[in-house]
């Protein structure tokens, strides 16, 4: 099964200013105590939304560039 | 370190694997070892030169810093690869360029001073770097000629296909990583990925772009 991969979130980076959330167009990511998390991991479509809105680059979202079959 | 293993260690970084014993020894004699962890800057562009470096284990990244903040990746180096011999030669002695370590790093470095005076030792160690010198001057022109002569798309393409052929080591890429290596901002990359993907030529999966048609991404490279 493929891996489920998801935007990885430094929380040690993180400002608390939501701009994740809002952006998040399946609002699979909810700001709570600790900073935001990806709550409903199956909603997320790693569109990236969240690593650009990101203001102090807190998330990431690495490709690998690959050949197919 | 016993003396045998260290110059089998640096007999192990490209620059100087073809070298005599005698430069080797020599360098082993003025070497240090040195650990960075992943995200020290390592060497700052501007400040001056003190030292070079051969990277034993992890990646780098060498990059310039314009004054709007614009970001220039210019190369990844990783195992076995020589950084910062650049601005010995040159009259300020400056760092030309900034390097970071994008994982935890071990290197073996000569300060400036010693470092030249195994060259004036050793015309194997100078003919070695003039060697060097010419790879990266190639490289540098390559890139001198992407960035001016080629649209961002063209481009991208040339770098999917530069990575998804290189050797079995994947490394990944962020769209922000992929704008400052081609010296673009991060909406041009998004845009250019999703119209390859709405034309069938690549796939963005999850974390991961699936090149699709080889002949006509070839066709797009040659552009």
């Amino acid at each position: 099964m493929e891996q489920w991969t998801l935007p990885e979130i430094d929380l040690a980076l993180c400002t608390h200013c939501g701009q994740c959330v809002a952006q998040c167009p399946t609002q699979a990511v909810e700001m709570q105590a600790v900073g935001p998390v990806i709550v409903r991991p199956l909603d997320c479509t790693y569109c990236t939304a969240c690593e650009a809105a990101c203001p102090v680059g807190a998330i990431t979202c690495a490709f690998e560039i690959v050949w197919g079959a | 370190m016993p003396e045998a293993a260290k110059i089998q260690a640096l007999r192990d970084i490209r620059l100087l694997a073809g070298l005599s014993e005698a430069t080797l020894r020599c360098l082993a004699d003025v070497v240090t070892r040195r650990a960075y962890p992943a995200g020290t800057l390592i060497v700052v562009e501007g400040e001056p030169c003190e030292a070079v470096y051969f990277i034993l284990a992890g990646h780098v990244e060498v990059y310039r810093m314009s004054s709007q903040g614009r970001q220039q990746v210019l190369a990844r180096l990783g195992p076995g690869q020589t950084f910062n011999t650049v601005p010995l030669f040159r009259s300020e002695q400056t760092n030309h360029a900034s390097v970071v370590a994008r994982t935890d790093v071990t290197v073996y470095t000569a300060s400036t001073g010693d470092f030249l005076h195994a060259l004036r030792l050793c015309p194997d160690l100078a003919l070695a770097i003039l060697q060097d010198f010419a790879e990266r001057l190639a490289h540098l022109t390559d890139l001198v000629e992407d960035l001016s002569l080629r649209p961002v798309r063209t481009r991208l393409v040339r770098f999917l296909l530069q990575q998804a052929d290189e050797s079995a080591v994947t490394s990944k890429w962020t769209q922000d990583e992929m704008a400052a290596h081609l010296g673009t901002v991060r909406d041009m990359i998004g845009r250019s990925l999703r119209a390859l993907s709405d034309e069938n030529l690549i796939r963005l999966d999850r974390g991961r772009i699936i090149l699709l048609d080889r002949a006509a991404l070839e066709a797009e490279a040659q552009n």
